[in-house]
């Protein structure tokens, strides 16, 4: 019998968790390089290479975990296999006949093919030996593992016994006992490893992100790393020694308190991690000081930088978490930062390398053998990594990445670090807040040499009135507005004229009561009145309050009311449309009062430190705030270096009042004796402003990043004319500024920034050289004169350069503060540290960082405000709003960037349990409480919304809207509309878009509008943005353009609104004026499968007037019959159309036809309609939106009237002046026919919509008109408008859901 | 990064300068030149409610100097 063989197994054994973890990199990690460790070691002397290679067997034979290998078992697990015998790997290298230099090179690349050597985790050992003998007593030996085996702590214990055992010519009998690694595997066993987790868990929980001071180096190839040492004084070692032990904890700790202040102040962030190599070492395991294996750890360590702590606090609390996770040392580090949800916590590390073996033991001498250390690889390769050597003086070495860090930087670091060193050492009471980093000259230049430039203002009068007067004193024929109508000719008015005309609205002011510093508001529009009111209210000494055109009413009343201002200013257009104010309103365009006024300077005197206006500006608490800008801070801005080069000497003036580019607009050039050219109100295109830029010889103008991208894209020759082209008010596109700066060689682009409260601009840089250097960022370069940024981190510290902080803005130009808001200015402009005594300083909310070069780059916000189209947007006010509608739980609001360039808000709601609101009814709800640009572009419903681990909002969870869905609807038919298809959905960024479904309803915008304009005209198709306004579906707009090729909606009897669809047609008869194109608006509100029609009087293509309703409806019906021969028929009208429409539908029942539908909207028959009497054309006008504007003598003022419907810029705009001409005759004939009218039985029932607003007392309801001659129900819906106002958007919305709705029950059967 | 001027949990100052206006400071900050100690560390939100109550005029000092000696 043989004796069974004896197994080549020793021992099998669970891996700890280190070893698991780098286990399954070494199974997953194509590269597994980084997991190799070697070290290497000169040996200088005699060598008997026989005998070090017998010592490194008896090695292996001694150690166990030296001849283990690593395997899955079938169900998974792994596990290491000791086996009881293993080849040792032994190599021998003769180079000792090549020449040194070449011999040392060779020596090296066969490290390097050491190193590069694939392991069989499964086929120990996992190490090798290489002797390369060099020369006559000069070897190398090399000594390569798998990290897995042993650790940098073990190295060192490895080769003093390898020496030991060489000495003793390889046998171990003098040699003391190992203790088997086993030993430690079942102390690992014994550990609770749930309650490390939860150890590990609550250390990490609330951290919100990693700590990483290169996050773009992360991948890629790291660059060998370079090394730079200091040692630090002996005193300084002992006070630090000293530091821990008064704190009763360990050197260790308080270089971790400094590594974690330091990378705080390189990354702007007050809660930092990085890791700590630990030897992981259970102190209660006996003999693990002489182990050897893998027991090192990386544990990340967190260090909070609460700026009020002191050292001693933050020593104290770092001391305190790191005992509590003593005990938990053994979790593995990938099993760690699982637990935190973040992935990858840190890219610093931090050593203390107290080695358990003495340090002077190297170069030892082993029989006459000298051993000296040459260098070695170990496995990490972070971009930064500290040690530290104990001693008496302490020995700090940084390891840092040459790619990220520079020598130069990495010496910065360490003078940075030993500078918190310091502090830490000697003023432990110290708040961390006041731990300086920086040297001496880089605070010099942050907070000095970068800054604007110290400029001594010239004497003088520093209020906005004194300098204007003195302009009209020297020179008063000079030009101060030249004022543009939409195709009339320009005006020029002189500076004299000017000052005349606000003279005597000043004392109209005064009489009314305005004093030094009394707000008045002002509404209105852009036009040479806009000047001279705005000059007006600063003579009389008051501070004007522009109120934006695009406030709903509720918010331009609570403005007015906010402002407290006794006076409101409107013109004739802006007094259409009225809202509550208590103020007295003067009309400042219509006012014979004014007229009256002596021309004369009212002579009141304004101190440079009175307010001169006031601009609202978005509010995080759902309010706007007013910014209260003084006299000072204006003429500061126009006398800038920046702005008195030429370039700014006759400015376009064409961004809302209300924004605070207007101070630019309107001051920079009429403060200096320039020109203000006024642009015809309304949104100026590209094409516009090309023509008025080359017309009016501008030199300057500002323009919004949207505006100027779009222009950028559509004619970037459009600013040829310039000087200077200023832009900003979002981060600007470098590629944009490039296509200008290309086609306008002579111009100039500046990229300003600036916050409100700063007054308009705070820095200001010329793009031009900027971009030819390649730069790839639109910079926001260096302060204007007198001005100043800091960039302060969460201490109050200005960061050094390449650190986000966030912005501070002081020196000139810094007004007054919110408007009756004390504790929001109190926060806001706040004391500054930096600048004289008693200055303050605005705190914007801005991210920036300085450029190594001393240029300001913008990062981000810090809040949560946003920049749509220029405006200045808090999310939170927004939100508010949302959160006010009834069906609402939650909310969140955020501004998604899913395509480049292309901002839009987008709100999540999470509705109220069992509720489902509509969301085109919540953007509605938000519509009507504040202005367009901040209603999201959609509203999603959630179940809920998503948080990040810590239980707050996760953002970039949030799911991003699908236009697509909305924009299902019917196929293009035909080329034009598959084109136009094609560049809606290119401009919305869809991937298709229905023929049916409306541009706006898609998230489109104004500006989305104009690149699809500008898109269209290159493929060959021209249309106007007012054409998509009017029309919106692509359906409609082809139509409208189908039409003689002509731009205007027809004038035909019948109008075709939609002329597809499988149900039977809803007819809509025109109200008095004749004209049916309010109803195209109903194609958003009715489904694709419902036609559409209009009535429209005859009177535009014939010139006949019909003698009655009886005569149109007769008329009509021939047309209705000829589109549909039989019912069921569906008719509609409001006012006068309501009346033919039941007209018809008594007919068509007469005629034995079925009418399934019939609609009057707010029509009542038998009133007394004054028609003899009244002024018929105001009226029509006004129920149009339009001001009639009468001569003096009574008349109207028709080319006055064609001139203000043009500039509205609506389907309106394209009547000529028959077409106004028919528009009057038909209503005054309409009213008549009306009066007259006598309704017949109606056998059925009528859906009502009554306007609830402005109803006369005594005026007749919908059942008490009606019912007396109608069979059936009257259904009678209010709707909360005037009656002319019904077919306004909103209200059309309300009526258009109603008859969708009853047009669907009609046809679901 | 917290705003230092944001942290709800944070000890306040409230200080005031020659002009009367007032300024939210948190505690660890050194006082800045030019500036007093117009109410020692309390709460942000104590220290808002009473820039709330003192601060009555918000013109800086010498304006309403200048324009009183005007009128």
């Amino acid at each position: 019998m043989t004796q069974p063989k004896r197994s080549q197994l020793e021992d099998i054994l669970p891996l700890s968790p280190l070893q698991q973890g780098l286990f399954f990199h070494a199974l997953h990690d194509a590269d597994s390089d980084v997991y190799t460790a070697q070290g290497v070691l000169d040996l200088e002397g005699p060598l008997e290479a026989a005998t070090l290679r017998r010592a490194a067997a008896t090695l292996l034979r001694r150690h166990a975990n030296l001849r283990t290998g690593f395997r899955q078992r079938k169900e998974g697990s792994p596990v290491q296999v000791v086996h009881r015998e293993v080849t040792l790997p032994w190599q021998e290298v003769d180079l000792s006949g090549l020449p040194a230099a070449q011999a040392e090179a060779e020596a090296v690349r066969l490290a390097d093919a050491e190193r590069a050597h694939r392991w069989d985790m499964a086929r120990p050992p996992l190490l090798r030996f290489l002797l390369a003998r060099l020369g006559p007593d000069r070897h190398r030996l090399i000594f390569t593992n798998h990290h897995i085996l042993l650790d940098g702590w073990s190295t060192p214990i490895l080769q003093t016994e390898l020496f030991a055992l060489y000495v003793a010519g390889g046998n171990d009998t003098g040699l003391p006992r190992v203790t088997p690694y086993k030993n430690y595997l079942a102390w690992v066993a014994r550990q609770d490893r749930a309650a490390a987790e939860a150890a590990w868990r609550d250390a990490l929980a609330g951290l919100e992100e990693p700590t990483l001071v290169a996050p773009q180096a992360a991948g890629g190839d790291p660059a060998v790393p370079q090394r730079v040492r200091v040692r630090l004084e002996t005193d300084l070692t002992a006070a630090l020694t000293e530091r821990a032990r008064a704190h009763g904890t360990t050197l260790s700790t308080v270089l971790q308190l400094a590594w974690g202040l330091l990378l705080g102040r390189l990354t702007g962030r007050t809660d930092v991690v990085f890791g700590v190599a630990v030897s992981g070492r259970p102190p209660e395991l006996p003999g693990v000081e002489q182990m050897i294996g893998l027991f090192i750890n990386t544990i990340p360590v967190r260090v909070r930088l609460r700026p009020a702590d002191t050292v001693a606090d933050a020593l104290r609390a770092l001391q305190r978490e790191q005992a509590d996770l003593m005990p938990h040392h053994h979790l593995g580090l990938a099993d760690i930062q699982r637990l935190s949800g973040l992935g990858g916590l840190f890219d610093t590390m931090t050593v203390l390398e107290n080695y358990p073996f003495d340090p002077d033991s190297e170069g030892a001498d082993l029989g006459g053998l000298r051993v000296r250390g040459t260098g070695g690889h170990d496995a990490s390769h972070y971009p930064l990594a500290l040690a530290a050597v104990p001693g008496e003086r302490l020995s700090l070495r940084l390891d840092h990445r040459p790619d990220v860090f520079t020598a130069e930087a990495a010496k910065r670091l360490m003078r940075r670090l030993r500078r918190v060193l310091s502090a830490i050492a000697h003023e432990p009471d110290l708040p961390l807040a006041r731990i300086d980093v920086l040297d001496d000259d880089e605070r010099e230049r942050l907070l000095v040499g970068w800054q604007g430039p110290a400029v001594p203002r010239p004497d003088g009068p520093w209020s906005i009135t004194e300098r204007f007067a003195h302009h009209v004193r020297t020179a008063p024929d000079a030009v101060a507005l030249r004022e543009l109508t939409a195709g009339g000719p320009a005006r020029s008015i002189t500076y004299a004229e000017l000052d005349e005309r606000a003279n005597r609205l000043a004392h109209r002011l005064i009489g009314l009561g305005v004093r030094p510093e009394t707000p008045v508001a002002m509404l209105v529009e852009r036009s040479a009145h806009v000047v001279v009111a705005t000059l007006a209210i600063l003579k009389a000494g008051g501070v004007y309050a522009p109120i934006h055109h695009s406030y709903p009413p509720d918010r331009m009343a609570w403005a007015v009311e906010e402002t407290g201002a006794p006076v409101l200013l409107l013109d004739t257009v802006t007094a259409r449309h009225p809202f509550e104010h208590s103020a007295q309103a003067v009309v400042v365009d219509d006012d014979p009062e004014t007229a009256a006024l002596p021309a004369t300077d009212p002579g009141v005197v304004n101190h440079p430190d009175q307010t001169a206006y006031v601009l609202f500006t978005s509010g995080s608490t759902g309010l706007p705030k007013g910014v209260a800008v003084r006299h000072r801070d204006v003429v500061d801005l126009a006398l800038d270096t920046s702005m008195r080069d030429g370039a700014h000497d006759r400015i376009l003036c064409h961004s809302p009042h209300a924004f605070d580019a207007s101070t630019y607009e309107l001051w920079v050039a009429l403060l200096a004796g320039g020109t203000v050219v006024i642009a015809p109100p309304g949104e100026v295109d590209a094409a516009a402003l090309e023509r008025i830029v080359a017309a009016e010889d501008v030199t300057g103008l500002f323009i919004t990043t949207t505006l100027f991208n779009l222009v950028a894209e559509e004619r970037p020759a459009a600013f040829a004319g310039l000087k200077e082209v200023l832009t900003g008010g979002e981060a600007g596109s470098p590629a944009a500024m490039r296509k200008v700066l290309a086609a306008c060689p002579g111009t100039r682009v500046g990229n300003v920034y600036g916050p409100t409260e700063a007054t308009t601009y705070t820095t200001v840089l010329s793009m031009r050289e900027v971009l030819a250097g390649g730069e790839q960022a639109a910079l926001l370069g260096r302060p204007i004169d007198n001005m100043r940024v800091y960039v302060l981190d969460a201490g109050l510290r200005p960061v050094p350069p390449g650190v986000t902080g966030e912005a501070y803005v002081a020196g000139a130009g810094l007004g007054r503060g919110y408007l009756n808001r004390r504790a929001l200015t109190a926060e806001r402009y706040v004391a500054d540290p930096f600048g004289a005594p008693g200055d303050r300083m605005y705190r914007t909310g801005d991210l920036m960082r300085w450029r190594p070069d001393g240029m300001l780059e913008y990062v981000d916000r810090a809040d949560f405000q946003v920049k749509i189209r220029g405006f200045r947007i808090e999310l939170g006010e927004i939100e508010a709003v949302l959160a006010r509608h009834p069906d609402v739980a939650n909310v969140a609001v955020i501004a998604r960037e899913d395509r480049p360039g292309d901002k839009r808000l987008v709100g999540y709601v999470v509705p109220v349990a069992g509720r489902e609101p509509d969301p085109a009814e919540l953007r509605r709800h938000v519509g009507a409480a504040l202005p367009d640009y901040m209603v999201p572009a959609a509203v999603l419903l959630l179940g809920t919304l998503p948080t990040n681990p810590n239980g707050k909002l996760d953002r970039g969870a949030l799911p991003a809207p699908d236009f697509g869905v909305l924009s299902a609807g019917r196929d293009p038919d035909g080329p034009e509309e598959e084109v136009l298809c094609g560049l809606f959905a290119e401009v919305l960024g869809l991937e298709r878009v229905g023929a049916d479904v409306g541009f706006f309803d898609l998230g489109g915008d104004s500006i989305a509008v104009m690149r699809l304009v500008t898109r269209a005209r290159q493929a060959g198709l021209e249309m106007t943005p007012r054409e998509v306004f009017a029309h919106q579906s692509v359906e409609a707009l082809v139509r409208a353009r189908g039409r003689d090729g002509q731009d205007a909606p027809s004038l035909e009897v019948l109008l075709p609104i939609r002329a597809t669809g499988s149900r039977p047609p809803l007819f809509f008869v025109h109200p008095a004026g004749g004209l049916a194109w309010p109803y195209f608006q109903f194609q958003r509100h009715l489904g694709p499968e419902q036609p559409i029609y209009g009535l429209q009087a005859r009177a535009f293509t014939s010139g006949e007037l019909p003698e009655s309703v009886n005569a149109m409806a007769a008329d009509y019906l021939e047309r209705i019959r000829e589109v549909q021969p039989h019912g069921p028929y569906h008719l509609a009208g409001w006012s006068l159309g309501g009346l033919v429409a039941y007209e018809i539908a008594c007919r068509l029942q007469a005629a034995g036809e079925d009418v399934g539908l019939l609609v009057l909207i707010d029509s009542y028959h038998g009133q007394d309609l004054d028609a003899a009497k009244r002024e018929v054309l105001p009226e029509l006008l006004e129920a149009a939106g339009i001001d009639a504007g009468m001569n003096a003598d009574g008349a109207p003022d028709l080319d006055h009237i064609m001139r203000v419907i043009k500039e509205r810029g609506d389907a309106f705009a394209t009547l000529d002046e028959d077409g106004l001409t028919n528009l009057y005759r038909n209503y005054e004939n309409g009213l008549r026919c009306a009066e007259e009218y006598r309704p017949g039985r109606f056998r059925g029932d009528v859906v009502f919509f009554t306007a609830t607003r402005g109803r006369p007392a005594g005026a007749p309801t919908a059942r008490g008109n009606w019912q007396p001659v109608t069979e059936g129900q009257i259904e009678d819906y209010p709707v909360d408008a005037e009656h002319h106002l019904l077919m306004e958007p909103a209200p059309v919305a309300e009526i258009g859901a109603v008859l969708a709705a009853r047009l669907d029950k009609l046809h679901s059967s | 990064m917290t705003n230092p001027f944001e942290d709800p949990d944070g000890t306040f100052l409230v200080l005031v300068n020659d002009e009367g206006q007032y300024s939210l400071w948190p505690s660890f900050a050194e006082v800045p030149a030019g500036w007093t100690v117009a109410k020692t560390a309390d709460t942000r939100q104590a220290c808002l409610d009473y820039v709330e109550a003192n601060w009555t005029d918000m013109r800086p000092k010498s304006l309403v100097e200048a324009m009183e000696g005007r009128a």
